[in-house]
């Protein structure tokens, strides 16, 4: 414990150390400078708004750009947060600072309560309700008139001094409002780093294969919601405080949450500099216009905005940041004269104690997965039925049978993606049929890979497998050294820093292998691994699965590449039309009239004479 | 009539189909066999204008066709009766038969199409107004080829006819796919199911990890050991 | 008097089943997600104007020029916009034309500025006794035109080879590539003829109802609500979904409170997303 404690501390000077830390460090000082200096209100006023609006986008950041969950009803929460500060000063003269996290807090609970069953709906469906929510609490801001005041609002009496978060001058706001927006910056990079940062952007990337490590994928989504919901809340109450009137119809716009996002995705969507970017690109533009154009200004200002969404999406959709990413990298390795990315240090790595061959199996080899009696129909097509095997403990399992046989179906029964419509599975004695969701299964230890591979794409390797350890390790520390284990034991020590979608195809499937390593499983279902790799790629993948099971990881494979499955397997189950119909090694159920069969047609053996 | 020429099909960066070179004509059956995964799909949808191969030459009589887009594939008479069926599951069967007939050529032809495929498929008749969805496999099958004739293909391929039906059900199957050869359409025929594939086909190529490894007579190549191992790994 | 709340309920319905019409076919049938659906009705209600403001063109006849201009402007909006990113993702496509959205509200801000304006024609107040009960004739032809839409698109799907071609290809789009449909064009000639319904919507709305920039918006934002409650791609289902909705807002309207009757059908919009996405009539068919 303590050995992680000052491997963090350690951690933590040498990125200091590191150009990006200390050039952050500088640009948020001459922040701080230009804002002191600065005399002039008209332009006090546009920096003010630059900060919270960049601190709102960031806020909406979290859980839209990190988690994937699009939201366009952010502004929901920042007049939520408003009005419950305001109407807590106003009648209780409670200050704003304790209303502030009140307010916070009040989001962040409405924001869970509100967005936690949305979050089964898809894509547009979830935008759309979203947008539904934000309208129904203007139309009810506007309509409880007793309590909000209505349409006209409620003003806050001006008197300056901190404790009232009131200043003369633009100065005081101006100070907040960036504090804020670094604030917010900083909680998103510590989150981004953590464990709970990888388990959300994972989820983002896929859900499925999220699900699959063992990661509860609604859970994270609600923490998101919640926190998101908090700083907007927050936020909120910084502006009733600038602009002294909350009113529906300015703080419940519609075009402002709209606004949050298109500074994120013009900036970078998922970064930290990102909606910071976006919203000092846009926000003192955006004023300086008012300016100038006056009555057509707001047209213009639509217009330029939904150029910018339009084009941005369509030809530069990680934003502006992916432009200039490389020629910062490049900038920071001359600065620092060593490379861009420092390796986390190794540490001590105890190579996993490799035994030669496989244990002898104890007398009684407990039974790790059980399947009786399981049927399967999709529409009026029955694609398992009574089904039954089992799989002991340290055992290759192979499971082959011909094209639409229901293996997959199978593996989806077990990991609960589909629920059977009868029938059971015990893994480990427990009775998990039926269970849902998956991350529930994948917890007590049953790991799978998918037949068309599932990487999380947008991540790097190292990313992909330290969301794979997040779920079981105790630190971030702790998951970044099982990452760096299983890296090393699947040979991708080259392709660490590569993003998934760059690997070939059997880069990727050594990925998804080695995400399913990293949950330490009982037991691996295997689909169809060896397919669309060339011989020598068969052959290593071969070797890598004898090593798996060496560690004492119990296997069960779908496979059509023959060759493996003769050099791989213990045992054999054949299913064919969804039942089995052969079993035992596999040198025997080759020979099986009824495989041949199967796989052949009937007249072969015949024609074989 | 349809000549297929080194082609090199890619998936992003995944070689489905390396180098394959084969050739259907008229009053023929030709098969290409092989495991799941061997790159047979793959080899139609590139002949159907789905997706384009990186290299080779597709042709059909003079004309080079491996640029062409689906549409102007179908055009010219090359039908793809496509793996699992792919009906149109909330329109009744007449409905499907008449998009059978969608491209301009078949149109003209509609009512005589439609006679040819119910004498084939007499059953057809009588399911005429049920939805696609709700027919049994073995129907399903030969709704899917019936479609595939209103087109009047001069090449009719099929990819895996016999997937998922009982064995009396995909003899009958084989049976019409005799039958339709004799009326002059080319046949190209994608199976897993080896023995009736090879059974009734002039010519066969089989298909390992996206190349062909061996080719010859139908009849031949059932007697042979080696295909035998190919699919068994003996 | 409930009679009358009704009456205008059901009158009121069937203006959003119209709008919501061609967003049914558009998304409900094709899956294109489109996020400026509002604007283009928008654009079809400001045609319809300045045909009348300059031209003096009564806007029933003005629906000769105003549906083929958005036929045409909805092909022409498929091809630049949607067809690039076609196979990208869905949010890629909600905030692709949630830009051409904003867009398309800066450029009528920039040129017509934010006034409402609307037309008077003689029969804009017209009205017809029925029993107790007065019916607006405007809106009554509206509701006409929303079912005359309705057969007329029911029977063009039903019985063309275009529009055969639209069902397969929203049903299975790799089979109809294999049967020589040209999905590209299937999908613009859909698109721009859920846009013309929208034109077709906007003409006939400007007797009642005075445009704005923003007047799309909330527009949508309803059609998006009667689409998921009739069932995605339900013909008859946006009629009664556009019914349900403009009783519901009625006699919200009358019985709760007038500002909150656009509040009651947004929860019910998300309570049934929660609980049955697909809508009253289940499983979104066209038959």
């Amino acid at each position: 414990m303590r050995e992680n404690r000052s491997m963090a501390i350690r951690y933590i000077l040498e990125e200091i150390r590191h150009p990006k830390a200390y050039l952050t460090l500088i640009a948020v000082g001459v922040l701080y400078i230009v804002v002191l200096s600065v005399k002039n209100p008209y332009w006090g006023d546009i920096l003010t708004m630059t900060f919270l609006l960049g601190a709102l986008s960031l806020s909406w950041n979290i859980l839209g750009g990190y988690g994937g969950q699009f939201t366009l009803g952010h502004a929901g929460f920042f007049g939520i947060g408003a009005y419950t500060s305001t109407l807590l000063l106003i009648h209780y003269q409670i200050s704003p600072w304790i209303g502030m996290l009140l307010g916070g807090g009040l989001a962040a609970l409405i924001g869970g309560l509100i967005f936690y069953p949305c979050f089964r709906l898809k894509g547009i469906f979830f935008c759309l309700a979203t947008l539904a929510f934000q309208e129904v609490v203007k139309i009810a801001a506007v309509h409880f008139r007793g309590l909000t005041g209505g349409a006209m609002g409620i003003s806050i009496p001006f008197k300056a001094g901190l404790a009232n978060m009131m200043f003369q001058g633009k100065t005081g706001y101006m100070l907040i409002a960036l504090s804020f927006m670094i604030i917010i910056a900083l909680v998103t990079l510590v989150m981004a780093r953590s464990r709970f940062g990888y388990k959300l952007v994972a989820l983002r990337e896929d859900e499925d294969a999220t699900e699959t490590l063992g990661i509860s994928t609604s859970r994270c989504k609600l923490l998101a919601a919640m926190i998101s919901a908090f700083f907007a809340g927050c936020l909120g109450t910084f502006y009733a405080h600038y602009s002294t009137l909350v009113d529906p119809y300015s703080i419940f716009d519609m075009m402002l949450s709209v606004e949050f996002v298109i500074f994120a995705i013009l900036g970078g969507v998922g970064t930290v500099l990102g909606p910071i970017l976006g919203a000092f690109a846009l926000v003192p533009i955006d004023a300086l216009m008012r300016g100038y154009l006056g009555q057509g200004q707001q047209g213009v200002s639509f217009f330029a905005y939904g150029m910018l969404l339009t084009g941005v999406v369509i030809f530069l959709p990680q934003g502006i940041l992916s432009w200039i990413s490389s020629p910062l990298n490049r900038l920071m390795e001359a600065l620092s004269g060593e490379k861009t990315r420092p390796e986390p240090r190794a540490g001590k790595i105890e190579p996993q104690a490799e035994r030669a061959e496989k244990p002898s199996r104890s007398m009684q080899p407990t039974s790790i997965l059980e399947i009786a009696g399981l049927d399967k129909s999709f529409g009026g097509l029955k694609v398992i039925q009574c089904l039954d095997f089992h799989v002991r403990e340290g055992e290759i399992v192979g499971l082959i049978g011909p094209n639409g046989a229901g293996k997959t179906t199978c593996f989806n029964l077990i990991t609960g993606f589909e629920e059977a419509d009868a029938g059971r599975i015990l893994f480990k004695g427990e009775d998990i049929t039926g269970l849902k969701p998956p991350n529930r299964i994948s917890k007590k230890g049953v790991a799978r890979t998918f037949q068309i591979v599932k990487p999380l794409a947008g991540l790097t390797v190292t990313e992909n497998i330290l969301a794979g350890a997040a779920e079981r390790a105790g630190s971030i520390h702790e998951a970044r050294m099982k990452s760096r284990n299983i890296v090393d034991l699947l040979g991708l020590w080259e392709f660490r820093d590569i993003k998934a979608s760059s690997l070939t195809l059997g880069g990727r499937k050594r990925l998804e292998l080695a995400k399913a390593l990293a949950t330490e499983p009982t037991l691996l279902l295997l689909d169809e691994v060896m397919a669309g790799l060339n011989p020598t790629e068969v052959e290593q993948a071969i070797q890598l699965i004898k090593k798996i099971s060496n560690r004492g990881i119990t296997l069960l494979v779908i496979e059509h590449v023959m060759k493996a499955v003769m050099s791989l397997a213990d045992r054999v189950v054949v299913i064919h039309h969804g039942q089995k119909i052969c079993e035992g090694r596999p040198q025997d159920v080759i020979r099986d009239p009824g495989v041949i069969e199967a796989y052949l047609g009937k007249g072969y053996q015949y024609a074989e004479g | 009539m349809l000549k297929v020429e080194a082609i090199d099909v890619y998936y992003g960066d995944l070689q489905a189909v390396q180098g394959a070179s084969f050739q259907v004509g008229k009053d023929q059956i030709v098969s290409l066999v092989g495991s799941n995964g061997a790159g047979k799909t793959t080899t139609l949808n590139a002949i159907s204008g789905l997706h384009r191969p990186r290299s080779g030459t597709i042709r059909f009589g003079e004309i080079n066709i491996e640029r062409r887009g689906s549409h102007q594939i179908v055009e010219l008479g090359i039908i793809q009766v496509p793996e699992g069926r792919m009906l149109f599951p909330e329109m009744t069967v007449m409905e499907n038969l008449e998009m059978g007939c969608y491209s301009l050529r078949a149109r003209k032809n509609f009512k005589n199409s439609l006679q040819e495929v119910i004498r084939l498929f007499p059953i057809l008749a009588e399911r005429k107004e049920q939805l696609a969805g709700t027919l049994s496999g073995g129907e399903q099958q030969m709704l899917a080829i019936g479609r595939g004739l209103m087109a009047q293909p001069k090449v009719l391929m099929l990819d895996e006819p016999s997937l998922g039906l009982a064995p009396l059900v995909v003899e009958e199957i084989i049976e019409t796919i005799k039958t339709i050869r004799t009326r002059g359409t080319a046949i190209l025929l994608v199976e897993q199911n080896v023995f009736h594939a090879l059974s009734i086909s002039d010519r066969a190529y089989i298909l390992e990890n996206g190349e062909i490894v061996m080719e010859g007579k139908g009849e031949e190549l059932l007697k042979n050991e080696k295909v035998r191992k190919a699919y068994l790994g003996l | 008097m409930i009679g009358q709340v009704l009456v205008n309920g059901i009158l009121l319905g069937g203006i959003y089943a119209l709008v919501s019409l061609g967003l049914t076919l558009i998304f409900g049938v094709m899956r294109i997600i489109n996020f400026a659906h509002g604007q283009f009705l928008m654009l079809a209600m400001y045609a319809t104007y300045w045909l009348f403001q300059l031209y003096g063109m009564d806007p029933y006849v003005s629906i000769l020029i105003v549906v083929p201009l958005m036929l045409v402007i909805g092909m022409g909006a498929y091809r630049m916009i949607i067809q690039p990113i076609i196979d990208a993702s869905e949010m890629t496509h909600v905030f692709a034309t949630l830009g051409l959205n904003l867009s398309l509200q800066g450029i009528a801000l920039f040129l017509w500025q934010g006034d409402f304006r609307g037309i008077r024609t003689s029969y804009s107040s017209l009205v017809i006794h029925l029993g107790p009960l007065y019916i607006n004739i405007p809106r009554l032809i509206i509701f006409l035109c929303a079912i005359a839409a309705i057969l007329a698109l029911f029977l063009f799907l039903k019985k063309t080879y275009t529009g055969k071609a639209i069902r397969a290809s929203a049903q299975k789009r790799v089979a109809a590539q294999l049967m020589g449909v040209n999905l590209s064009k299937i999908y613009m000639i859909a698109f721009g003829i859920g846009i013309a319904i929208v034109g077709l919507t906007g003409a006939v709305l400007m007797p009642i109802y005075e445009v704005f920039p923003s007047v799309g918006s909330l527009f949508a934002l309803v059609a998006f609500v009667v689409v998921v409650l009739g069932g995605l791609g339900n013909l008859g289902g946006a009629l009664v979904g556009g019914i349900v909705i403009g009783v519901v807002e009625s006699v919200s309207g009358v019985f709760i409170a007038p500002a909150l009757k656009e509040g009651v059908y947004f929860i019910i919009f998300v309570i049934i997303l929660l609980l049955r996405p697909t809508g009253i009539f289940g499983k979104a068919v066209i038959r």
